[in-house]
């Protein structure tokens, strides 16, 4: 992870500590005289891009090596010779690819004779889909990306990984960074187009959300609107840590310490980030269904909301004329239906009762079907209208006969017979609508085939409730046929229907069963009606009209993302749109100063530092203007943080150590030339093309140097701090676990969808599933892919992949640690997805020729990349021969040669 | 990690000790027992006291130097869901008196409960006794405990930042309402390292009923290197520790075959590490696998309480099915600091709705259960740890993320309520019999001499020699610090 270095960089053995102590103390000195000379904006990383040519040196062509060569020369350091090719090979196909080099394409490299080896090698990674898999799962560190919630109700995000596939897409089709930043920050709004801009937008949704305090905890409770200033905080880290290598956090209760980022600035960023949450937001290949589809849900937000404007307005006024016209008339169709036969189990007896309807009287089973029979000769039916009702003989009156006069009508069915009773036709229903549902218990569930769902009343028991089932088509009762219709109610505890009476209608469109308040309304004369009233009516039937229609849409595909508009869950619900964003004093709730609005830093030179929103362009106009300031050619702050971070993950340290700090507290640039040299020349000659950038740094010659340096070179530069050699670096865990599946030969390398669960996983007590990573099975189908498509649990990381370092998504990770510890040991040399890779590598080597000790040999080529040395071979070999195979590779999985990239 | 950590071989620490082994451990990287570069600049003194300003130097300002630090382990209770002070240690007749009644505290308070429609006051529907020589309340729920209070020193007043477990769980165990920040046990180990060098530093032992509120997240070293995260020992299971030893469907790779495989491993490494050139971290993952190997046989031993006596077993509540998971792992507890781990995590209570200290329904009905399960157990654990002597160097903590209510949610229960709770403490460094902070006369808001998890972490750390504001890491552009920039020593408890 991502600490300040500058007291540590890659310091041989032996250097003296006092050393390296000095450097820090002068790196202390240098900035304490930075603060107090030059102020606040003379800052290195809020300057303007400065672009010299690279110095010239005799005999050096290429320009990174011009700039690092140069300060070697003027230092005395002699450099590290050029590493071997298979070392070379091992370290740029782990770098560009996280796989290991095979043994062919060793052997084929180190025969190339030809000028241009090297860079028809870079080429090569680089056209591989497996570079984008690489470079995802940096900027997934970066992001702090994983698939859960975090925090107390760390639940599964469904659709988190359409961002995942974003990224390695985007890296594999070498998107240009600014479209890139763009597509991240505003890709809705600006390529409205592209729907794989849409699930760009996953990347500030990616961090840890607070479900308790943003979706179950009251609205208008203070912990409501903490949560939500804590919750922008973490997507304004997110985008200003990742593009702009900024810590605005700093400011969120007073002005940055170290920075020039006043709290107005870091509000200023808030504002940007106002009018959205993070949600599974909702898109289509095709964007006018997008569009069709927000445009409902906007509707139904305004409607959710009571919004005057929306059901004051002529259009709803007209809609609710329309739809009361229709009625007119078609309410007073409904018939009683007169039952010609009407059966239940479990001892019931009926009552018919004065009002057409009937009354269940006698035993009480548990669960009961009533099935009635009506003979209606010529009838066309298009609806049956299902009255329950109280009496005085049942459970709290009823209408149920559950203990407290509930009931759970679990499914309505129907169906046509002949004289004979044979079937003719099955009722299809087209909707079903009731005065009241209880809540979880809506009439649908009466249609929908499920027996364990129905539809009940409760808390209103004791009074009369109706429900409308409209039939998909009309039903023509020709003479001899019979209408059977079945009440089935499953659910227990007697849940079952105490007193009700059918009608039947044949119009067109049977009116729908009115909930009683909007009855009341609709039973006065329009002019009668106050404006609540006319609301409610409207905002009732607008309401259940943008349902059906949403309901007919096709199913949308989903990312877990930033979104204004999405589907209401809880409490969460969309924003009416950007909320108000106040300075908070001391970041105190109490302590509201200011509205802010939308805006960035100020520092940064040659930059407005807020933004020019129309009044009413919603919040996406916000989020647009961030993204042109993140990319503007002037922002110097973003291009040294982008080229930066490609060097970071090349070199094992960036250019500037922190690659998530560029502010006082991070690390100062090694190279300031270099760095915007390189962010110049990646932002004008390769237009942000990233294997561009990759392809520029590893086919440099202080990317082939070695990692063995002589003593000279060590000695004259100690923390390798003008790169005389190349550092060696422990695979990270994703490196481990791909390369020994390669190496086993069970790597899957099918792309993209659903993460794949490496755990075993059950419902828990609450919210949060019981994560057993022990009992997964890691030869199934699940266990073969790589690791990038592994599913992120965020407070249950994989133990395997902690134990190497890899962040569990709780913090944005810059720079990861590279750890050696006894747990890591205990990891590697016990967990059974390495026992098992040993076992599947020893049983492919055995399907091969030679001797053990050749079958070691190959061994060591596919794990080490090179041939092990005689006494190397030797001991595994003598291994193996006395313990098998699988164990020797067990023991080559877990060493040094294979752990290591030189 | 860095290699300025691995550089940190040369460490001189007071009550760390030093030696070879010591020295190793600490170039391992943490190891099992690393030691803070923090820890590693002070005791050098080269950047020992200065400026203090966090924009000078930063990074790898010391730890104070300790005045022979009273504590050395650390065993802290863990009563998660926010357990209910009032109904347990902060007696309130005012509750009685207005019980039923409309909650007003006056001046026009704004009363809210976070999940609920505030109801109306409830008095403890269980009695509060003066118990010991020091005259604390404790409910009769709390039987045993009660009969130690004369060796606690109570925190009556802390107070949170939040109503919600997820941020308060956060608060109270790292410092920060968000993930990722390392917990207590984390910075302790990253300050003082291991006591031993064949168990972990900082153990975890959830309810076998389930992890808390945050799951493994409030026991994260956060930005600290891995080896520092809680090791979660499950003793319910067959298999307590992950990856501790070989699957059972690998078993031909172990025996024989697996010390074989370790010395072939070591072989091959000392071959490399010849071909590759010095570089520490070849010669500690060496170190590692050779320690790994001690941890395998080490680990196992001290999860095996059948040696203990049958006194010892009853004493903890083994013998009865309500006591006995809290029991075994107070238990553990006790072998584990015994045998030199740092800091151990006791938890009572799952996340969830149900079985722990969220008493939303009814404190008629969920409380005592909870209560009987680790009465008995908690107090044996102190007992135990003064027959043995081990209170001497071993501070006890027990805690919560924060309080309950005066009033009622659904009639019974009550909700959460950060604005008080009470915690308290007891063993080494601690006045015995002391009491800090008051809260008001309903025990929803603490009002005099307040606590904050800020507070308790700082007087945890101080108690362990380590000044709060010392203990520094710089990371993403910050110097971090467990206690934020808060954070008072509580002297009233400090004996």
């Amino acid at each position: 992870m991502e600490k300040n270095r500058q007291w540590g960089v890659d310091a041989p053995v032996g250097a003296a500590v006092g050393r390296w102590l000095g450097l820090a103390a002068a790196h202390a000195v240098a900035m304490g005289l930075a603060c107090a000379a030059l102020g606040a904006d003379a800052h290195w990383a809020y300057q303007r891009l400065e672009r010299r040519p690279p110095p010239s040196v005799p005999g050096i062509r290429h320009p990174v090596d011009a700039f690092i060569e140069s300060r070697l020369r003027e230092a005395g350091v002699p450099a590290a010779p050029e590493a071997t090719r298979r070392e070379w090979l091992r370290r740029v196909t782990f770098d560009l690819t996280g796989l290991a080099p095979t043994p062919l394409e060793l052997e084929a490299f180190e025969a190339d004779a030809r000028p241009g080896a090297h860079e028809r090698v870079v080429d090569r990674l680089l056209a591989s889909p497996r570079h984008g898999e690489r470079w995802a799962r940096h900027w997934m560190d970066a992001a702090h990306f994983a698939e859960t919630h975090g925090h107390d109700q760390d639940r599964v995000r469904t659709h988190a990984w359409p961002y995942r596939d974003y990224l390695v897409r985007a890296f594999n089709d070498d998107v240009p960074y600014a479209r890139f930043v763009k597509e991240q920050v505003a890709g809705d709004v600006l390529f409205p187009e592209r729907p794989e801009a849409t699930a760009a937008l996953g990347f500030a949704a990616g961090g840890p959300w607070d479900e308790s305090s943003l979706r179950d905890i009251r609205e208008d409770t203070t912990d409501r609107q903490v949560g939500r200033y804590v919750d922008r905080d973490d997507m304004v880290s997110t985008v200003m840590g990742v593009l702009a290598s900024t810590t605005v956090q700093c400011a969120r209760c007073h002005d940055h310490k170290f920075d020039p980022v006043p709290q107005s600035d870091y509000y200023a960023l808030q504002a940007v980030f106002a009018g959205v949450e993070r949600a599974h937001r909702e898109y289509y290949p095709d964007p006018t269904l997008t569009r069709r589809r927000r445009a409902i849900r906007s509707d139904l937000e305004r409607v959710g909301r009571k919004d005057a404007a929306l059901l004051l307005g002529a259009a709803a006024a007209e809609e609710v004329k329309a739809w009361e016209g229709d009625r007119q008339g078609a309410e007073a169709s409904w018939k009683v239906v007169e039952w010609d036969r009407a059966s239940a189990g479990g001892g019931v007896a009926w009552r018919r009762m004065a009002d057409g309807s009937l009354l269940a009287t006698g035993e009480n089973p548990e669960r009961n079907d009533y099935v009635l029979e009506w003979r209606s000769a010529g009838s066309r039916v298009t609806g049956l209208r299902m009255e329950v009702l109280p009496d005085p003989s049942l459970p709290q009156k009823g209408p149920g006969r559950a203990v407290n006069g509930n009931l759970h009508l679990s499914e309505l069915k129907a169906e046509v017979r002949d004289g004979s009773g044979r079937t003719l036709e099955v009722v299809r229903f087209a909707r079903a609508t009731a005065s009241h549902e209880q809540e979880g218990w809506r009439v649908a569930a009466a249609l929908d085939g499920d027996e364990k769902t129905a539809w009940g009343i409760h808390p209103r028991e004791g009074e009369a409730h109706a429900a409308v089932f409209e039939l998909a088509a009309p039903v023509e009762l020709s003479p001899g046929r019979t209408l059977v219709v079945t009440l089935l109610q499953r659910h227990g505890g007697s849940h079952t229907i105490g007193r009700f009476r059918m009608q039947w209608t044949g119009v067109d469109c049977p009116p729908e069963a009115l909930p009683p308040r909007i009855a009341a309304v609709v039973a006065k004369a329009a002019t009668q009606r106050s404006d609540a009233e006319r609301m409610e009516v409207a905002a009732w039937l607008l309401g259940a009209r943008l349902n059906r229609e949403l309901a007919s849409l096709p199913q949308p595909l989903r990312v877990y993302a930033i979104a204004d508009v999405f589907e209401p869950d809880g409490s969460l619900r969309p924003p009416p749109g950007p909320r108000e964003v106040r300075v908070l004093r001391r970041g105190d709730i109490g302590k509201p100063g200011e509205v802010a609005r939308p805006g960035a830093m100020a520092c940064v030179a040659g930059l407005p530092s807020r933004f020019e929103v129309p009044e009413g362009a919603g919040e996406g106009a916000r989020r647009a203007a961030l993204a042109a300031w993140l990319t503007s050619k002037d922002n110097g702050l973003a291009w040294r943080s982008a080229v930066n971070r490609a060097w970071h993950h090349h070199f094992g340290r960036g250019i500037v150590a922190t690659p998530n700090d560029f502010g006082r507290m991070g690390a100062t640039p090694t190279q300031p030339e270099l760095l915007d040299w390189l962010a110049c020349w990646f932002r004008d000659e390769a237009g942000g093309s990233m294997k561009s950038l990759h392809r520029l740094l590893v086919t440099s010659a202080a990317y082939r140097r070695s990692s063995r340096p002589p003593e000279a070179t060590v000695a004259a530069d100690p923390a390798n701090a003008l790169w005389s050699r190349m550092p060696r670096q422990r695979l990270d865990a994703e490196c481990v676990r791909d390369a020994l599946l390669q190496a086993s030969g069970r790597l899957d390398l099918r792309m993209g969808g659903p993460g794949d669960m490496q755990f075993d996983m059950k419902p828990g007590i609450h919210v949060t599933p019981r994560v057993d990573y022990t009992v997964f099975d890691v030869d199934s189908a699940a266990g073969a892919r790589r690791s990038v498509y592994r599913f992120l649990f965020r407070t249950l990381p994989d133990p395997f992949f902690e134990a190497l370092d890899c962040p569990a998504g709780d913090q944005m990770v810059g720079a990861r640690d590279n750890t050696v510890t006894v747990q890591q040991a205990l990891a590697l040399w016990n967990n059974a997805f390495v026992v098992r890779q040993s076992g599947w590598l020893a049983r492919r080597l055995e399907r091969e020729p030679g001797d053990t000790a050749a079958l070691v040999e190959r061994a060591c080529v596919l794990l080490w990349g090179r041939r092990p040395d005689v006494a190397e071979r030797e001991t595994l070999a003598d291994h193996a021969r006395r313990h098998g195979l699988e164990s020797a590779c067990r023991v080559l999985a877990n060493s040094n040669a294979f752990v290591f990239v030189e | 990690m860095n290699e300025g950590f691995l550089r940190g071989g040369h460490a001189r620490i007071e009550g760390v000790g030093q030696g070879s082994r010591r020295a190793f451990l600490a170039r391992l990287g943490g190891g099992l027992g690393g030691v803070g570069l923090a820890a590693v600049l002070g005791a050098d003194g080269l950047l020992a006291s200065g400026s203090g300003s966090a924009g000078t130097a930063g990074v790898g300002r010391p730890v104070a130097a300790p005045a022979r630090p009273r504590v050395r382990r650390v065993i802290q209770m863990f009563m998660n869901g926010g357990a209910s002070q009032m109904d347990l240690f902060d007696y309130k007749p005012e509750l009685e008196r207005r019980a039923g009644q409309r909650f007003d505290p006056g001046a026009g308070a704004l009363v809210e409960a976070p999940t609920s429609e505030p109801g109306k006051v409830l008095k403890p529907p269980f009695a509060l006794q003066r118990r010991g020589a020091s005259g604390r309340w404790v409910s009769e729920l709390l039987p045993h405990l009660g009969a130690c209070v004369d060796d606690m020193a109570f925190l009556m007043a802390m107070q949170s930042r939040t109503n919600v477990h997820g941020p308060g769980s956060y608060l109270m165990n790292t410092g920060f309402l968000l993930p990722g920040f390392p917990c207590m046990g984390a910075w302790v180990g990253y300050a003082l390292g291991s006591e031993c060098d064949n168990l972990p530093g900082f153990v975890v032992l959830p309810d076998a009923r389930g992890l808390p509120y945050n799951a493994r997240g409030n026991f994260s070293a956060g930005f600290l290197p891995v080896t520092h995260q809680g090791t979660i020992i499950q003793s319910h299971l067959e298999r307590p520790v992950a990856d501790l030893a070989l699957p059972k469907s690998a078993a031909h790779l172990g025996g024989a075959a697996g010390e074989d495989a370790l010395r072939a491993l070591g072989a091959i490494n000392r071959l490399h590490r010849e071909r590759a050139g010095d570089d520490t971290r070849l010669q500690a993952r060496i170190e590692a696998y050779e320690l790994a190997a001690r941890m395998q046989l080490a680990a196992p031993e001290a999860l095996d309480i059948r040696s203990e006596s049958e006194a010892t077993r009853r004493l903890y509540g083994l013998d009865d099915p309500a006591t006995e998971d809290f029991g075994r792992r107070c238990l553990l507890a006790r072998r584990l600091v015994e045998r030199g781990v740092r800091f151990v995590q006791v938890w009572s209570g799952a996340g969830g709705p149900s079985n722990n200290w969220d008493n939303h329904k009814s404190i008629v009905k969920e409380l005592p259960p909870m209560c009987r399960a680790t009465d008995r157990p908690a107090a044996a654990l102190l007992k135990d740890l003064r027959a043995r002597g081990l209170l001497d160097d071993t501070l006890v903590l027990w805690n919560t993320e924060f309080g309950r209510m005066p009033f009622s949610q659904e009639g019974e229960g009550r909700d959460h309520n950060g604005g008080a709770f009470v915690g308290w403490m007891a063993g080494a460094g601690v006045r015995a019999g002391a009491s800090v902070g008051e809260t008001d006369p309903w025990g929803w808001k603490a009002e005099r001499d307040i606590t904050t998890p800020h507070d308790l972490h700082a007087t945890v750390l101080h108690l362990m020699g380590i000044d709060h504001e010392r203990l520094v890491v710089r990371h993403n552009g910050a110097d971090r610090r467990l206690t934020d920039v808060h954070g008072h020593v509580v002297r009233g408890v400090v004996a």
